[in-house]
């Protein structure tokens, strides 16, 4: 037997320099953070340089409620009542619901059938607004003008009805979300203390939960004060007087009336030009809404991490008997309050399906329109893949780079400032947006109407949900992993590199798939700035006025048609395709997060 | 003397299978009684068992009796609950002070004003042993205490209930050695007043606290994470 000497292959000499150092991620994470901030500058700047070019009496903005260019007349007070009025109805019936319905959802019903619900009420969180203003157009308004004898039934009930119905599920999921952080070792503790299931919900589930479900509130309340396109359909923008008395409010109810966002999705943004007192008050009124919406926002957001120290103390409630008895009749009203939004759920979805039955024919998908509500809708389509798809292309990037960067923590005050502006931009009422680029892009750069500003006025609507969920993400990094990693001589870049990003980007693609699939149903910010109801090639050649044709316009435009039979078909149809698309986009989202952060549904 | 809780033949099944049991002991008044085995032997699913709080898709069978009321299976309530107590391995601390915790379940079972309560509160604190270390900062913040402090609070809790019986669910696991002997004071403290059913995976625990021992053997794929729905 011979030995042989094995011997090992030359090790290459030291350079002495670290391989692949990375550095350019830093550029690349900054670049995301700074667009973040400076989407969020250009809207504010807008708005405060069409303030600046032109005079704009504050005073009479808040105070006066006439509102009459020809006379330069500018009160925004009948608007800031109507938004008010409409946010409030929506709140009013949608909270108790929501509350309810998600305390039935997590606490009470079992997980197999809590989970399925639960998936539904995302998706319902989902469905674009243009629907819930489809629905609204078609069905609430006739039931309103036989009550309230309105003729047409716009009026603000019906705009807070059609808000309520559609911050619901918004409120719920995250709720949800709120109540099943609580861990279940809490609720056993409860229980195993002879408390009735009324008792737990009371004293040991909701008093951690309750700042979650109170920003699920604001959450739901900053999108109701930021949509256009539902409020739009059935509001019937009629700048109206301020009520004096009681009666007067009432009357108001039921009669139609004007928001700020109407004003700003109307015709008027157009007609002001792009300087002057008129458009100063116009971006006077944008301010005004976007100052409401960030407020909600931020303050819906923050300290979800203050415990619930100042517990009243309870007294005791009663004898066994009256304990059992509360505890079956709030068992009741809980379960009924989920009762609604599951009626909602099967009420909209056989709506769509009857209605919209003209969507399960593929030559509507594949056929282009004719005339003004006739053939298929495969332009439209087109449109809004190509207008999303564009987005999608543009936004992550940006909203990865800006994500890892606020979850990495560069300092923990940049961190704080940069997560605030991503949130408010995610806030930021789209019709804000649409108008900012049609002043930039349509009318500043002289593109006029063109799928590329669409799809760029859509990016801030994508980057700040990749952003946070991409944050979200690389917060639930194990400390141990960053520990080990770092302990092995990783640079910063090299750490990023090696182990944020394979940790993260499946969260990343979730929070881009969720984002278009909330671009998709976009109106507001396309309606001056890129597409057409009629007229434009099925794919727009060049960039400068070449407009596409897009699906949540379609929709706009023949609802607001609702007199003529097939204009209503061809809208209910394309709705149909609407929530389809948005359907797929969001079960690839859950599909992924549940396939790469593990089972999610838990209850 | 007569006995707290009676099993008979107690198993935990899921839809098709027998996952712990079937076991049968007696918890006399005054006496404590150890539940020990290895790991995975269904203690702790035991004990849930005994309170109706087991995980989503078990269920029990067998004769269940509490003083003198049978339990039929899934007819366990809170009135149940309060009577034989269950303090979870881990200690949960609810929001709120000191004297808010040791009064959680209590202020919800009895009719009393805030001085009764409180002297409940106080005499629990006592016979858990922690009333020396807390009485100084009852308003303070729960969140403060130590593990140790915090399970003893957790049995407090349960003992403001004057239940008859209390189902300690491996209550010195997370503990060092100091905390443990702390605690395991107050549980032979408890010793000819109240009826005890103490899991434990340490014999020699079980050998200094305990008057009789159940000995679960086989091994059992029952996930011990409870849910309550």
């Amino acid at each position: 037997m011979t030995t042989e000497t094995l011997t090992r292959p030359p090790v290459a000499p030291d350079t002495g320099g670290r391989p692949r150092p990375s550095k350019w991620i830093w550029t690349w994470l900054y670049a995301g953070a700074f667009a973040v901030a400076a989407l969020l500058l250009v809207v504010v700047g807008y708005l405060g340089a069409g303030i600046a070019g032109g005079h704009v009496d504050w005073m009479e903005l808040l105070t006066e409620s006439a509102w009459s260019p020809t006379n330069s007349v500018f009160g925004g007070l009948a608007m800031i009542y109507g938004t008010a009025v409409v946010c409030a109805l929506a709140l009013v019936i949608a909270v108790p619901v929501s509350w309810g319905a998600a305390v039935a959802l997590s606490e009470y019903l079992p997980p197999r059938l809590a989970r399925p619900l639960r998936m539904c009420v995302e998706l319902l969180a989902a469905v674009p607004s243009i629907v819930y203003g489809l629905i609204g157009i078609m069905v609430l308004r006739p039931v309103i003008s036989k009550i309230a004898d309105v003729p047409g039934g716009d009026s603000l009930a019906a705009a807070g009805i059609v808000l309520a119905v559609m911050i619901t599920p918004t409120i719920v999921a995250v709720s949800v979300d709120a109540l099943t952080a609580v861990p279940d070792r809490v609720r056993e503790a409860a229980y195993s203390l002879g408390l009735t299931r009324r008792e737990v919900v009371r004293s040991a589930v909701l008093p951690p939960a309750r700042s979650g479900m109170r920003a699920a509130v604001l959450l739901g309340l900053a999108r109701a004060l930021g949509e256009a396109i539902a409020v739009f359909l059935v509001v019937g923008r009629a700048d109206g007087r301020l009520p004096t008395s009681f009666g007067e409010f009432l009357d108001s109810l039921s009669h139609p009336g004007q928001t700020l966002t109407t004003k700003l999705a109307g015709p008027e943004p157009v007609l002001a030009g792009t300087s002057g007192p008129y458009f100063a008050a116009i971006c006077g009124l944008g301010l005004v809404l976007l100052a409401l919406v960030a407020a909600a926002t931020v303050w819906g957001t923050r300290g979800r991490d203050r415990g619930a120290a100042s517990e009243r103390p309870l007294k005791f409630r009663g004898t066994a008997r009256l304990r059992q008895q509360r505890d079956r009749l709030v068992m009741t009203l809980r379960l009924g309050a989920l009762l609604l939004p599951s009626l909602l759920l099967v009420g909209m979805l056989a709506l769509l399906v009857t209605r919209g039955s003209s969507a399960f024919d593929p030559s509507f998908w594949f056929t282009s329109a004719t005339g003004a509500a006739g053939g298929g809708v495969r332009d439209q389509i087109v449109g809004t893949v190509l207008l999303i798809a564009t987005t999608g292309i543009l936004a992550l990037p940006l909203g990865f780079g800006a994500g890892i960067l606020i979850g990495i923590h560069a300092s923990e005050r940049t961190a704080r400032v940069l997560q605030t502006v991503t949130v408010i931009l995610g806030g930021a009422p789209t019709i804000l947006l649409g108008l900012a680029g049609f002043v930039i892009l349509s009318t500043t750069m002289g593109w006029g109407r063109s799928w590329l500003a669409g799809a760029i006025v859509l990016v801030p609507v994508v980057v700040p949900v990749i952003a946070l969920t991409t944050s979200a993400r690389v917060r639930s990094i194990p400390a141990e992993l960053t520990e080990s990693a770092m302990s092995l001589g990783l640079t910063r870049a090299q750490y990023v590199r090696s182990v944020v990003v394979p940790y993260t980007w499946p969260a990343t693609i979730t929070g881009l798939l969720l984002g278009l699939a909330r671009a998709a149903g976009e109106t507001a910010p396309l309606l001056f700035t890129a597409t057409v109801f009629f007229g434009a090639p099925m794919v727009p050649s060049g960039i400068v006025e070449s407009p596409v044709q897009a699906l949540p316009t379609h929709i706009f435009t023949l609802s607001q048609d609702s007199g003529d039979p097939q204009a209503v078909t061809q809208a209910w149809g394309s709705a149909m395709v609407l929530v389809l698309i948005t359907a797929v986009l969001l079960s690839a989202a859950v599909a992924l997060r549940n396939r790469f952060e593990g089972e999610r549904w838990t209850t | 003397m007569d006995n707290v809780i009676t099993v008979r033949e107690l198993r935990v099944r899921s839809r098709d299978k027998t996952l712990v049991g079937p076991v049968s002991f007696d918890v006399g008044q005054g006496s404590t009684t150890g539940l020990c085995g290895p790991s995975g032997a269904g203690k702790s699913t035991i004990l849930r068992a005994l309170v109706e709080l087991l995980p989503n898709g078990l269920t029990r069978d067998g004769e269940l009796q509490v003083l003198d009321r049978t339990i039929a299976p899934g007819k366990g309530d809170a009135d149940l609950r309060a009577k034989i107590v269950l303090v979870p391995q881990v200690p949960v601390v609810f929001g709120g002070s000191i004297l808010d915790n040791a009064l959680f379940g209590l202020r919800h079972v009895l009719r009393a004003s805030q001085g009764v309560l409180k002297e409940r509160a106080e005499k629990a604190l006592e016979e858990a042993g922690l009333w020396k270390e807390v009485a100084d900062r009852l308003d303070s913040p729960a969140q403060n205490l130590s593990a140790g402090q915090r399970q003893r609070l957790c049995l407090a809790r349960a003992l403001a209930l004057e239940p008859a019986g209390l189902l300690l669910d491996e209550p010195t696991s997370a503990l060092d050695e100091r905390s443990r002997d702390k605690v395991e004071q107050s549980i032979a403290a408890l010793h000819g007043r109240r009826a005890v059913l103490l899991v434990s995976h340490d014999p020699s625990q079980v050998e200094r606290l305990c008057d009789t021992t159940v000995n679960l053997d086989q091994p059992v794929a029952a996930s011990p994470a409870a849910a309550v729905g």
